[in-house]
This record gives structure tokens, sequence and C-alpha cells, in this order.
């Protein structure tokens, strides 16, 4: 059962690892110091500034420093990054990357689609050139990050109004991200219908899974096709899960794989503890590069 | 007994159908978004081309000796005008690559150009919409791969074959056009 789990869980995190760069991780907040080139109390100012620019105006700016690329080109990385961490709100794409390889002495301001109209790629260019720059050159590293943050914050201003409710748009795409997740719902399944004698429970299982499939696709007819199917699919399904326990609980035949505990459903990947992570924007390469 | 069979075959009847259904679907999707995604490829395209009358009119006064890289900016400019169809664009799109990292090279002669604010503007907006096309030309690769693969594998394959989807040709762009023009300040 462990082995098997274990073998599923190294399958279901595999397109994690289908990028030719190698990910620092996941984001624990706006500010993400992977290069420790910040003290804690000057992280917690930062944070909480940007905290409060995304409340205001739902512009999502992140601050990442990394200790090297990689043999990437800070262009390709930055594009990579931004689109693992998907930073912005989907839809309007309104989030700005502010990336830093510290043994490379290269930064990077990579701009969400949303957000190119008002930060444009010269304003990134001179907020490198006339903020980061001379004060990275100087050692001060917070100086130059606070300082560029605020350039950032004042280009963008005014650009997207602060929608009311900015935290249900990353739901949308949930279904998607989290697919992997449906083998384990067919495990959990099974092993209560199977522990249960009869086999219709299967095809009630069945029908409601069709009605959700309709109420997701928002259609009548998909919905019909996929009640219609999905309950002798369910009840074919309860009625073998169903004999291979009866087997397996009057003595005889192999202890089936899936019965389980029951009880190992997915994860929650919600760790990020107060950081609701960021909301599904993209970008596509605008912005501009520097080095110190 | 004959019940049960009746169940199996009509069991494997309704996967086989679900299969096909969202196997055509699927098809359709990736086409779209390939389709899409080179829609993408040809505006960044087009901001480019954009910008580059601004560009070379703010140094043509300067650089009146270098007429020759002036003459092929504005060739290729007409050439991409007036191309018709995806392979004809991607060669004006690439003559054109190769005559801005030219003038490129040539400006470096000027320094008194590069070191115009006006100028320097230019150039940093130019090497955005590089840096602009090449992540969307790669984007347009990785949705082709994705739907040239579902073509070629098993048994996707028989969905295509049945319904006439075909296979989508890479963007290719000329040797060492990969990287963006660099520019020195």
């Amino acid at each position: 059962m462990f082995k098997r789990a274990a073998i599923f869980f190294l399958i279901a995190a595999l397109p994690l690892f289908a990028h030719a760069y190698t990910s620092p991780g996941k984001p624990t907040g706006f500010v993400n110091d992977f290069a420790g080139m910040l003290t804690g109390e000057e992280r917690v100012m930062l944070e909480s500034k940007l905290a409060a620019f995304e409340k205001e105006t739902s512009n999502e700016l992140a601050v990442v420093t990394i200790p090297n690329l990689g043999g990437d080109t800070v262009e390709n990385y930055a594009v990579k990054l931004f689109e693992e961490w998907k930073i912005g709100k989907a839809k309007k794409d309104n989030g700005v990357l502010l990336l830093v390889s510290r043994d490379d002495r290269k930064v990077r301001i990579e701009v969400g689609y949303g957000l190119e109209g008002a930060l444009t790629d010269a304003q990134s260019y001179w907020i490198i050139h006339d903020v980061i720059t001379p004060n990275f050159k100087e050692g001060k590293y917070y100086a130059g990050l606070d300082g560029a943050a605020t350039n950032i914050i004042a280009a963008t201003r005014g650009e997207y109004v602060p929608s009311s409710s900015p935290q249900k748009e990353a739901t949308t795409s949930l279904f998607l991200e989290y697919w992997y997740f449906i083998p384990l719902a067919f495990m959990w399944l099974a092993s209560i219908l199977g522990r249960s004698k009869s086999w219709w429970m299967g095809g009630v299982a069945g029908g409601i899974a069709g009605i959700v499939v309709g109420v997701i696709y928002g259609f009548l007819f998909s919905g019909i096709v996929a009640i219609a199917a999905l309950i002798p699919l369910g009840l074919l399904f309860d009625f073998v899960v169903s004999r291979s326990y009866n087997r397996y609980a009057t003595g005889g035949g192999p202890i089936p794989w899936w019965i389980g505990g029951g009880r190992n459903g997915p994860g929650s990947g919600g760790s990020f503890g107060g950081f609701g992570g960021f909301g599904g924007g993209r970008s596509g390469g605008g912005g501009s590069s520097g080095n110190w | 007994m004959k019940n049960k069979t009746l169940w199996i075959v009509l069991a494997v009847a309704v996967v086989v159908g679900l299969y096909v259904w969202s196997g055509y679907n699927g098809f359709v999707g990736k086409n779209e978004a390939v389709n899409n995604q080179w829609a993408q490829v040809e505006a960044q395209y087009q901001r480019r081309f954009d910008l580059i009358p601004n560009l070379v009119e703010s140094v043509k006064g300067a650089m009146k000796q270098e007429q020759a890289v002036f003459g092929a900016i504005a060739d290729a400019r007409t050439k991409y005008g007036g191309a018709v169809g995806v392979d004809a664009k991607v060669a004006a799109a690439n003559q054109m690559e190769g005559a801005l990292s030219r003038l490129l090279v040539v400006m470096e002669n000027y320094p008194q150009l590069t070191s115009s604010e006006n100028v320097k503007t230019l150039m940093v907006q130019l090497e955005g919409t590089e840096n602009r096309v090449s992540v969307e030309r790669q984007r347009f690769n990785d949705l082709v791969r994705d739907l040239n693969t579902a073509i070629k594998r098993f048994p996707s394959n028989l969905i295509a074959g049945a319904f006439g989807f075909n296979e989508r040709a890479y963007f290719e762009a000329v040797k060492g056009a990969e990287n963006a023009p660099k520019v020195n300040f």
C-alpha cells in the first residue's frame, strides 16, 4: 500500500519538474529571500508594504532573491518563475516580479501582461539603473529593493481599481491544478463502496458525479451525457470492487491494494500561513534587466 | 451470465465513446491554443515594427554614413507589411532581426548617441520587445509540441487520424537570432 502510494505521489509530482530551470521553491509571501540578502526585520517591513499594496490595488509585487541562476539567463529564469508562481490576479495579470540573483549580480523586473502599459520597459530600466544598481553597489540591498518597490508602486498607481473580492478568482482553475488527486478520490470511493455489500450505491455516486460535471461545464447537454455515462460506470465500478472486497473478506483472494484506511485524502497545499498564494497572473517577457 | 456480458460490453462502449469525445475536444482545444499563441507572436512582431521607426528617426541624423543599415531595415519592414501567411511573416521578421542587430552594433561606434536618454529609452524598449518575442515564440513551440505529441502518441493518434488533425510546424528561429541583441550602454 505504502509503496504504491509513494510511487503514485512521485508520478503526481512529476509535472512540477518539467521545466528546464530549477524552481527555488514555493512562495512564502510577497518577499522571498532565498539568498538571505535581507535581515528578518527588513523582510517584515518590505512584506507589510507589499501586502498593503496588494490589499489596496490588488496588484501583486513579488520580491525574490536567489543565490544563483544555475547557468540560466535572468530573463528566462524570471519568465519561468513567473509562470510557476502565477504572480498577479487571474485575468488581470497584474503581477510584477523583482528578481535578484546574488552571485550573478543580475536583477530583473518582469512585468505581467496587465501592467505593461503602466510599468513600461523603459521605466523598469530606469528603476534598476537609478535605484537598484547604485544601492546594491554599496551593499545596501534593503535600500535598493525598498526604493525599487516604492517606484514600482508609484508607476502602477491608478492602473487598476481594487476589486471587491480579489480572493475568489483563484479558485476557477483549481480543478485543473489538482487533477491528479482524482485517482485518490477513486481509491477512497472504492474502499467505501467495496465495504458496502450492495452495489446500487455506485450508480448513485456515478449520477452525482454526472451532475457535478454538468454543473462545472454548465451545459445541459454535457450534464445529461455525463449522467447517462457515469451511472452505469459507477454501477460497474461498485460491482467490481464489492466482489473483490467480498472475496478478500471471506478469506480467499489477495488483499485489494485500494482497500486502505480510507482516510488518505489529498494533503492540503495551503501551508503558507497568512499568505494565500499568488492569484494566477501571467507575464510575457515585459520589463527590463540589469546588473550591479 | 448473459446479463453480465451485456453489462461489460455496454461499459466498454461507454468508456470508448467518452474517450473519443474528450480526445476530439482535446485536439480542438490544443489546435486553438496554437492559433492563439501565434497571434501573440504576431502582436509582438507588430510592436517591434511600430517601435523601429522611432528609433531610426532619432539616430538617423547622427549616422548619415550608415545608409545601408537603414535601407535594410526599411526593406525588411516593407516585406513584413506585404507578407501573407506564417512562413512569409517569419522570414520577414527574421530579416528584420538581422538588420536590427546590425544597427545596434553600428550604434556602439557613436557614444554620443547611446548616452542620449531618448535613444537609450528606445533601445530599452526594443530590447524588451525582443525578449517578449522570444518568450511568446517559446510558448508557441511548447504548445505545438503538446499538440504534435498527442497526434503521434497511441491511442490518441487514432482520433487525430480519424478527424484529420495534422501536426503543426515549429517556429524555427534563424541561427544566432535566439538571443535578443545585446545592448551595452
